[in-house]
């Protein structure tokens, strides 16, 4: 028996695994982007030859179809004078001062969005009646154009669902694929609902197509989950027919990881900061994961559960460049791998990464592992000509890149914390990503964040983060009560169908009733309001829900009436997951023997003796003085010299940020 | 080089990011759908000579307007630590009644401001003959209570006799002391973050380069001019009318471009009129900003630099540059429209790569007044539609959306259905209403809502009779239509502005505007 986390990568398919007897392994192979399975069948072949495989696995299948606009031909069942929600959206623009501005079309041309009879009100009241022989044209036209999938979203359909209960099993009965909006979001906003359920039918099979490939070349005693975007995993089956739910698969991995690694070593409040080539992803962890219902992907809302991540454009490929007006500006071009940064020999425009290594704070000989030898003799020609033309010197523009670059992801921060009425000094700053740990100490210097954790493997996180996930489940259900008009009791009620749901649901994945965690929130809000907090639910939600707006916004109004909108309910099925290796902390030792070199490097445009680390070599309880540099397989740690670090029992690193 | 390119690019990020902030702080912290939903507000940080140094506007509305209000408050009431001033006077700063400014100092261990916060949101009522505030009223009396600047806040405490006596004026007040706790609230931050910043980089270097994003904008307005084809460029368009009377209200403008100098001249413009679509000066600076923003680089500060660097000339009591005590209520909401159309009607002879075809020009103003029969409750609904947006020598002009001027989300028909009396029977995109042409204008939007009780609906809208226009050939869009089918099948189709009372089953039918097309 082994336990596989796969996590499918742009560049790399990673790989980490937990045999019988607890000892982990790592495995990275070139992904394959025209056919991912291949990358991933390749390396569960050379992990887990002929042994019984637990496998749970981060793909970025549904996610490439969108965004390469890849998925299969659709067409939109809805109600008839609504056939253009899905393309008037919320009647907004993206971009507000483009002139020639063109809006996002919707996969569906317009022949293949059809309007039928029939109407619920939203008290789930039939207004009239649906006219069958009606859809059984429809579908014949559907056929006719050769659709491969169908969404269904009508209105009010989460009120009562009948009439696409009806098609569903209309279309069924045809063999055609297709998506109901009340079941893969019983909410209402029906812009935001249909664009849920398009996506879903979309992408599904596609997904389908994936996973009964890889299936074919595991055994039938090997389980398969798939890792979704609200941090839990799911089964084969869910994530083939809803593979909306996994769009967000691979970062979704990153945060759990963070999350469960956090928590074993006494940190519950995280700021994750995965700093990439190109783009930088940043989440808040107050003691649980966090989620949002309002994501949206290459510009389409899904209101599916993700947990909620912050996206900036600057990474360490990000490109410097002096704009128009005369400042200097980082990103959001990046040099990518191809041409990618100066350093790696091929590229012209100075980019992040050879702001660092210009300083010194990158080693030449130790990039990759030493795998990847860094041209630092191509940086001074282009440095000097771009210092010359803002009359400055090298120095002073490397360390300014740098300031430019970490204020962007400085403010991306801001946005998920401060701006949301947190106090970042009582957050650890959680750093993964090939390029994080460069500028992870300046960051949280400048934010007042008093400390950094930098876990085991930071390139290998998501991958860390399937093994450590549980079964997650969300349900959700639009009842928009007033809270004159309810009681406890009655949403009790309401809850019921939905755990029932979640409880089959989740024996159907073989999890038995003692592993079970169900919780309850409540989306809520201010009578007249457009926007709900969710609460979670007790039998003073009333009281919840004052105390968390007065929380979130700064005031609260006991007088005023509240409306329950959605409830909601979170299911939990625990899984036998691999425990965190720890070891016994020796005396506090300087870490000499890990030490490889010394080198000079620029902080503060001084050039410093720094000393070289080989992570590998690190015990737990070794503590070193910045500046210094730690270099491993995947990522380079800098310490700048306000820096103390403290190896942990879990080999993590923890550095506390001084003055 | 008086700076450092560095530094430069970190004030950028930073006082902007202040500035969005506090409007983060305002979204979430309003009470009201205007705010939250429609995102009708905006946050800027000021100079103490009451330059716009950064600005967070999700709607272009509010981008010109905001310097004459803080420099009104400036000017006629000195503001110690801790004092806030409102106001939303529109011969005195303001836009329209709705529209209130609070403008807060920010001091720093010194006896004068170094700075100033402020910021404006769109309350959905202020008092005035009809429900929203936006009627069709002949003068500003009639539109809502009018504040000079005044303080609201001082050292610290809201004056409670302000408050009650602006409260007892208009229809919601417990949603209006929201919203303004929130706008408090947003300075607040605002105050809270400039500290930080100057106690980071001290006064100096943050005076320093707030007064260098200024320059820094300037420089990009002059090489932004400076890209435009010298000459003098010269558009006219017409308003439908002004709700009062059937007269056509003419707007003109002259842009004369010469190397980095641009004069816009909009004195040829019709005299103000007798009915609410009357533009303040602020309005016309704002879509002046607009057009130009539209010209310049992605993502820079719109701040003093732009204005500095252009003259605009209106002519006192204009449609563009009313008088007291003129009705002003629709001037934001559609003349403002207008005259972006003039302008970029005068920008296309210049750059007819760059400039569109005629978007809808309309808001689509609509609010629904009346009693709910279940409830008994009273309510007063304001939307406003989007339209087909203007070709362009790259693309087909997008259907149904919000074009220049705002950006406003709609409401859910879930939503709508949820709140009100209302059934909506049509959500589309109405076919062939965009411009023919080498590239087509966007199609309008048909939106029909059945009303389940008496209700009384005002409609403020254009391009009722005159179209969208198409350039190089391309056709005009579709002009608008506005329609009340009553429950027994009679059609009564309506002017552009118009009032009137509808019974329980009655439908009310807007079909918005289409794009103009480009090219033949």
């Amino acid at each position: 028996m082994i336990t596989i986390g796969i996590d499918t990568g742009g560049t790399f398919t990673d790989f980490i695994y937990v045999d019988e007897n607890g000892s982990i392994g790592t495995y990275k192979v070139l992904s394959t982007p025209g056919n991912p399975a291949e990358a991933v069948i390749n390396g569960i072949q050379k992990i887990a030859c002929n042994r019984q495989k637990f496998i749970v696995h981060g793909s970025t299948v549904a996610t490439n179809a969108i965004l390469e606009r890849k998925g299969v031909k659709c067409a939109l069942i809805t109600n008839k004078g609504f056939e253009d929600v899905i393309a008037i959206g919320r009647q907004t623009r993206e971009k507000l001062y483009d002139l020639s501005y063109e809006k996002q079309d919707f996969f569906l041309s317009e022949s293949l969005r059809f309007g039928i009879k029939g109407r619920v009100n939203f008290a789930g009241e039939i207004l009239e009646d649906i006219d069958e022989e009606e859809i059984k044209r429809v579908i014949k036209k559907i056929q006719e154009a050769h659709v491969e999938s169908v969404a269904v979203s009508l209105l009010f359909s989460f009120a009562n669902p009948t009439h696409e209960q009806i098609i569903g099993k209309m279309l069924n009965e045809f063999g055609i694929n297709y998506s109901l909006s009340h079941k893969i979001l019983p909410e209402f906003r029906e812009f935001e609902r249909t664009s849920t359920t398009v996506l879903n039918a979309y992408v599904s099979p596609i997904m389908k197509k994936y996973i009964s490939e890889l299936r074919s070349k595991l055994f039938l005693n090997d389980s398969l989950r798939v890792m979704q975007s609200n941090g839990g995993s799911i089964s084969v089956e869910v994530a083939m027919n809803e593979s909306v739910r996994t769009i967000l698969s691979g970062p979704a991995g990153g945060v759990v990881g963070a999350f469960e690694i956090g928590k074993v070593a006494g940190f519950d409040k995280l700021i994750t900061f995965d700093m990439g080539g190109t783009s930088t992803d940043v989440s808040l962890i107050n003691g649980k994961l966090p989620i949002t219902t309002e994501s949206k992907i290459a510009g389409f809302p899904v209101r599916v559960s993700m947990v909620d991540l912050h996206t900036v454009g600057a990474g360490g490929g990000s490109i410097a460049y002096i704009d128009e007006g005369g400042s200097l500006r980082v990103g959001p071009n990046s040099a990518g791998a191809d041409p990618g940064p100066i350093c790696y020999g091929k590229g012209k425009r100075i980019t992040v990464t050879d702001a660092n290594l210009y300083l010194g704070r990158l080693l030449p000989d130790r990039f990759l592992g030493g795998s990847m030898k860094l041209a630092s003799e191509r940086l001074e020609p282009y440095f000097k000509n771009f210092a010359h033309k803002l009359s400055m010197n090298p120095v002073s523009l490397s360390e300014g890149i740098l300031d430019v670059a970490n204020a962007t992801m400085e403010r991306a921060i801001r946005v998920i914390s401060v701006e949301r009425g947190f106090d970042v000094r009582d957050f650890t700053l959680f750093s993964f990503g090939g390029a994080g740990a460069m500028h992870a100490l300046f960051l949280a210097k400048s934010l007042n964040i008093p400390r950094v954790m930098i876990p085991v493997n930071p390139g290998l996180l998501s991958a860390v983060g399937m093994l450590l996930a549980d079964i997650i489940k969300d349900y959700s259900l639009t009842v928009m009560l007033r809270s004159g008009k309810t009681n406890f009791e009655t949403l009790q009620n309401l809850f019921k169908p939905l755990i029932e749901k979640g409880r089959k649901d989740l024996r159907e994945e073989g999890v038995g009733e003692k592993d079970m965690i169900f919780k309850y929130y409540l989306d809520m809000r201010y009578r007249g309001q457009s926007h709900e907090i969710t609460v979670l639910f007790s039998d003073n939600y009333i009281e919840e829900f004052h105390y968390a707006h007065k929380k979130h916004f700064g005031y609260s109004n006991q007088d005023k009436e509240t409306e329950v909108v959605n409830i909601r309910l979170r299911v939990h099925g625990l899984l036998k997951k691999p425990q965190l290796k720890k070891f016994s902390k020796k005396t506090t030792s300087s870490g000499k023997y890990a030490r490889v070199s010394d080198t000079q490097a620029i902080f503060n445009s001084r050039k410093l003796k720094t000393t070289v680390y080989d992570r590998n070599l690190l015990h737990p309880g070794n503590v070193i003085d910045g500046p210094a540099i730690i270099t491993e397989y995947s990522s380079t740690v800098i310490l700048p010299p306000f820096t103390r670090l403290e190896v942990d029992n879990y080999l993590n690193l923890i550095v506390e940020i001084g003055d | 080089m008086g700076y450092n390119p560095v530094l430069l690019e970190i004030f950028k990020n930073k006082f902007s990011s202040v500035a969005e902030e506090m409007g983060m702080v305002l979204n979430r912290t309003a009470f009201s759908v205007n705010i939250k939903e429609r995102r009708d507000y905006s946050c800027a940080i000021f100079a103490k000579n009451s330059d716009m140094i950064a600005q967070a506007a999700h709607i272009p509305v509010h981008l010109g307007s905001m310097p004459l209000s803080v420099r009104a408050a400036v000017n006629s009431i000195e503001m110690e630590e801790g004092d806030m001033v409102m106001l939303n006077d529109p011969f005195c700063g303001g836009t329209h009644l709705p529209d209130i400014t609070l403008v807060a100092p920010f001091y720093f261990n010194s006896d004068k401001p170094f700075l100033y916060v402020a910021n404006r949101a769109h309350h959905s009522d202020v008092g005035g003959m009809s429900p929203a505030s936006m009627p069709l009223s002949t003068s500003i009396f009639q539109e809502g209570i009018i504040v000079p600047p005044i303080k609201l806040v001082e050292k610290g405490k809201i004056d409670r006799k302000i408050l009650s006596f602006f409260l007892s004026n208009v229809r919601t007040p417990i949603e209006r002391e929201g919203d303004f706790t929130a706008q408090i609230m947003a300075n607040i931050t605002g105050l809270k973050r400039l500290k930080e910043i100057f106690e980071k980089y001290g006064e100096d270097k943050v005076l320093l380069y707030s007064d260098e994003i200024i320059k820094y904008t300037g420089r990009i307005t002059r090489k932004t001019i400076q890209s435009i084809p010298d000459g003098i460029y010269e558009f006219t368009d017409y308003m439908d009318d002004d709700g009062i009377s059937d007269k056509p209200v003419k707007l003109n403008v002259e842009i004369k471009i010469k190397d980095s100098r641009m004069i816009i001249d909009f004195s040829e413009s019709d005299t103000q009129v007798e009915g609410s679509v009357n533009a303040v000066r602020a309005i016309t600076l704002s879509a002046c900003l607009y057009v130009l923003r539209c010209l310049m680089p992605e993502g820079t500060p719109t701040n003093a630099g732009i204005l500095k660097n252009i003259k605009v000339v209106t002519k006192r009591g204009t449609i563009v540059d009313a008088e007291f005590p003129a009705a002003v209520a629709g001037g934001n909401v559609e003349t403002s429209q207008r005259i972006v159309d003039v302008l970029l009607g005068a920008f296309s002879k210049a750059l007819p790569e760059k400039i569109p075809a005629a978007s809808q020009g309309t808001m689509n103003n609509i609010t629904i007044g009346g009693v709910d029969k279940k409830s008994g409750a009273s309510f007063a609904y304001y939307e406003t539609i989007g339209g087909g947006m203007g070709a362009s020598a790259q693309n087909d002009g997008a259907d149904a959306v919000h074009s220049h001027m705002t950006n406003t989300l709609n409401t859910p028909v879930e939503a709508l259905e949820y709140s009100y009396p209302f059934f909506v029977t049509e959500y589309s995109i109405r076919a062939n209403s965009g411009g023919k042409g080498k590239f087509s204008g966007g199609k309008g939007m048909v939106r029909e809502i059945k009303v389940l009780c008496d209700v009384n609906v005002t409609v403020l809208s254009e391009r009722r009779k005159f179209s969208p226009y198409g350039l190089f050939g391309g056709d005009k869009g579709c002009s608008g239509k506005n329609v009340v089918i009553r429950k027994n099948g009679k059609i009564e189709e309506k002017r552009g502005k118009f009032s009137c009372n509808l019974k329980s089953g009655d439908t009310l039918r807007i079909e918005t505007p289409g794009g103009g097309g480009y090219g033949e």
